[in-house]
């Protein structure tokens, strides 16, 4: 085809780019498997018991377990979306809370204490970027050694023991409400908007996507893909205190493994999202969707009755299930 | 079926070939890879493969050895139609190709490097490892090599490596070899090491198929020569009959048409000026481009002409060397961002790899090389990023569905107009690009050539490194040539000559210009 013989090559429809319809997000919600599996898991657990399932307070549970969840894993979708992933997001956040507390205990105003948690996330997620995008290291042997470190230093924080009688204005962060419903779901919901916001509309959130895209385009093009996740994994660091420290005020006490679980369910609920865009990138939209999903899988099946280990189990598949039905529609395509 | 009755009416296949293979068609999404491709290589003979780059010789081979299958034409083994459905048919039926960079698996010893696979001897699911010694030893005798078989192959020396490839192949009992530019990486007397061991493999009936760009040790070495050019076969000769000049100008052949605009956008003014330039491969390297000049650069691969162009436009750190663009002159190394900032703009040579984000939309790749001027404090306006795309799409031409398709489901060519538009939205003063009508159709071309020219008449110096000679010749004002790191020869384009500049490319500037 010689396209110099067209007049006009370029076809009709980019006359009015502006207004090329974006798959709306209704439909990308729908087109995708892990989208169908939120639905079917809700309907059946509403099926199963209709009198508690979708009742107010109900939801508001799910809503208050899944929110630190939520959290770490927007620090997970950040480090995701430039193309790498962070083993030790769960570690910095359980660090994060003990530090709070000990300070906490040992006097220090609560806000100060705070500020200081969060420092130590932040630089956790500095070394981590330092060691991945200026050493060359694998984020995966990078962030397992943090995590190894990170997790020795909460033991020797709290001593090994659990932390708490901890000053109620701190806790009333994790356990008070506003219109019924706890802060940390509001806090989640802000986070989310605001990664949400960053990564769509700001110069930083299109470098990382390129990077993600392509580490060599991305720096032939004039980006600083260096740069880019190091502040990817710095702000993940950031991000992953705020959740521990919730988690601690929530919890009115800090141990070292608390947030442990947060870890694998993070990197869980940012696969399953990416599987409802077409690109396969990581994104909030769809970690939200993914942590919706392992939020009303372990509600559900606690309602039920179904044992811990069991829900373990039956999550695992869950997800594999899931990703498995998207990636068999882009094959299909 | 024998190929008598299969073909009645054409020419008999050669019953003494080792190999055969006859009227190939390759197509690549539409594009003709090889088209009347043909091959006849005897038992006992070393037989030279040629032909420039781009001619397809590397597809040719990737038929022999059952990487790729044909779209039409026939493989013979002795007269015989044999199908390669895959590698290990071919092994199976004793083709072998030896290709420089996966030689051997380094990470494991020599001798099970020669016995692989299922040449390794187990009984019952154990590997017997005093058999497996023995016969590799017997393997490296019969090639007269001591190399020590308990050694990892990836410390062996590149020669040895490749003695290790050519142990094993053996070993599965070879009948053919092809070599892939067999002597890139080696020194002159592991050269001599290795043409005693193919003349002694030679002397074992082998058939050999011996592809190089370095004509001198066609000449010293091989029995007979088959040269290719734009997918064809062009002729098969003794090579006692042959000589070089006649070699050269059968490879280069006589085409080039109305492909390539008029030239004469040159100014006097400089754009580009590059001092004593030094990289890893790049050696003393000095020239000046003019605005609306285009300046081709040529070379073999490896010559270190990609190198200059990375180190130019930040992408690659360099050892010593001044860059000035118009009147500032860059910082050392200065990274891809600060030489866009200061006007100089890269179409890297791999599209897929470094041009493209292939799952990206087309709009987000364009923005991604003009973050800045589609932002304001951070943030990117949609409205900009769809201004730029727009614009470049419609200079540039490109067939999409809309601003929005992943650049991955573009043709080749539209692919590299994206990359294209990318650039060209920072208005660069200095362009610079790297084979950029790779893998694109004819037609495509003659738009990317005219669309050079049109930026030189705009005042842009445009600097690129192309490895077909008719096209550096076409699209070019000037053309500088590359061999080992150094520039080995410069022409104006409108008096040059295809054989001087091919000879330029292997380094024999001074039999054309002066002696030594």
């Amino acid at each position: 085809m010689n396209m110099t013989t067209t007049s006009n090559p370029v076809l009709e429809d980019s006359a009015d780019i502006r207004t090329t319809p974006r798959r709306s997000v209704g439909q990308m919600l729908l087109s995708s498997g892990t989208v169908l599996a939120l639905i079917a898991l809700i309907i059946f657990f509403f099926a199963m018991r209709p009198d508690v399932f979708l009742s107010f307070t109900n939801v508001k549970n799910i809503l208050y377990q899944v929110a630190i969840l939520a959290i770490i894993a927007g620090a997970q979708t950040i480090v995701m979306v430039v193309g790498d992933f962070d083993l030790s997001v769960a570690a910095t956040s359980s660090l994060a809370g003990a530090v709070a507390a000990s300070l906490m205990l040992g006097g220090m105003p609560i806000p100060l204490a705070i500020l200081v948690a969060l420092a130590v996330g932040l630089l956790i997620g500095l070394a981590n970027g330092l060691l991945i995008a200026y050493v060359n290291l694998s984020a995966f042997v990078a962030t397992l050694a943090t995590l190894t470190s990170v997790t020795g230093l909460a033991f020797i924080v709290t001593q090994g023991t659990t932390l708490f009688n901890l000053p109620a204005g701190f806790n009333a962060l994790g356990q008070g409400k506003f219109l019924e419903i706890p802060l940390p779901v509001f806090i989640a919901i802000a986070i989310s908007l605001i990664l949400w916001f960053v990564l769509k509309y700001t110069t930083l959130g299109r470098r990382w996507y390129a990077t993600g895209g392509n580490v060599e385009v991305s720096r032939l093009s004039g980006v600083n893909v260096r740069r880019a996740r190091l502040l990817a994994f710095t702000i993940a660091g950031l991000v992953s205190a705020i959740g521990g420290i919730l988690l601690t005020a929530r919890l009115g006490s800090a141990s070292a493994v608390q947030g442990d679980d947060n870890l694998l369910f993070s990197v869980a609920a940012v696969f399953l999202g990416m599987t409802i865009v077409r690109s396969g990138a990581a994104n909030i939209v769809g970690t939200m969707v993914g942590v919706a999903i392992i939020g009303v899988m372990s509600n559900g099946l606690n309602i039920l009755g179904v044992n811990a280990y069991v829900q373990q189990v039956v999550t695992g598949l869950i997800i594999i299930a899931a990703v498995t039905l998207s990636s068999l529609k882009t094959r299909s395509r | 079926m024998t190929i008598l009755d299969a073909h009645p009416d054409t020419a008999v296949a050669e019953p003494t070939a080792a190999l055969e293979a006859r009227d190939i068609v390759k197509r690549f999404d539409g594009v003709h890879a090889l088209n009347g491709a043909g091959l006849s290589v005897r038992a006992g003979e070393i037989h030279a493969l040629l032909g420039e780059n781009g001619a397809g010789k590397s597809t040719l081979i990737k038929i022999l050895t059952g990487l790729y299958s044909p779209d039409s034409g026939s493989l013979h083994r002795h007269g015989e139609e044999v199908e390669f459905a895959n590698v290990r048919v071919a092994n199976h039926a004793g083709v072998v190709a030896l290709y420089q960079e996966l030689s051997v698996i380094p990470s494991i010893s020599v001798a099970e490097n020669i016995l692989l696979g299922e040449q390794t001897p187990s009984r019952g699911g154990l590997v017997q490892w005093r058999s497996l010694r023995r016969r590799a030893r017997a393997q490296l005798d019969s090639i007269n090599q001591r190399i020590p078989l308990g050694m990892l192959a990836g410390d062996l020396t590149p020669v040895q490596q490749t003695m290790v490839a050519f142990a094993r192949a053996l070993a599965t009992d070879a009948r053919v070899l092809i070599l892939d530019e067999p002597t890139a990486s080696l020194t002159d007397t592991e050269i001599k090491d290795l043409f005693a061991v193919l003349r002694s493999l030679r002397e074992r009936g082998v058939a050999i198929v011996y592809v190089s760009h370095r004509l001198e040790e066609v000449f010293e070495l091989c029995d007979r020569l088959t040269i290719m050019r734009n997918g064809q076969t062009i002729m098969t000769k003794d090579v006692a009959d042959s000589h070089i000049d006649e070699v050269i100008s059968t490879m280069v052949g006589r085409s080039t048409g109305e492909l390539y605009p008029e030239r004469g956008t040159a100014t006097t003014t400089v754009a580009l000026t590059v001092t004593d330039l030094h990289g890893r491969r790049v050696k003393d390297v000095s020239f000046e481009v003019h605005r609306g000049e285009v300046l081709g650069i040529g070379g073999l691969a490896g010559s270190g002409r990609s190198e200059l162009l990375r180190i130019i436009s930040g992408a690659q750190k360099h050892v010593r060397g001044e860059i000035t663009v118009g009147a500032t002159s860059l910082p050392r190394s200065p990274g891809v961002g600060r030489a866009l900032d200061a006007g100089i703009a890269l179409v890297p040579e791999e599209r897929r790899s470094q041009g493209v984000i292939l799952g990206s939309s087309i709009q987000d790749n364009i923005a991604l090389a003009n973050i800045s001027s589609v932002s304001s404090l951070g943030l990117v306006s949609g409205a900009r990023i769809a201004d730029i795309t727009t614009r470049g799409m419609h200079d540039l031409h490109i067939k999409a569905r809309s601003p929005r398709q992943p650049v991955g489901e573009l043709s080749g060519g539209n692919q590299q107009k994206v990359v294209l538009a990318k650039m060209l939205a920072r208005n660069p003063d200095v362009l610079l690009m790297d084979e950029p009508t790779r893998g694109i159709d004819v037609g495509t071309k003659a738009e990317i050539y005219r669309l050079i020219r049109q930026l030189a008449a705009g005042g842009t110096a445009v600097v690129t490194v192309s490895s077909e000679l008719p096209e550096l010749i076409g699209m070019s004002d000037r053309i500088l040539i590359m061999h080992e790191g150094r520039i080995s020869g410069e022409m104006l384009a409108a008096e040059a000559d295809e054989e001087v500049l091919l000879a330029y490319c292997y380094g024999k500037a001074n039999e054309h210009d002066d002696h030594e």
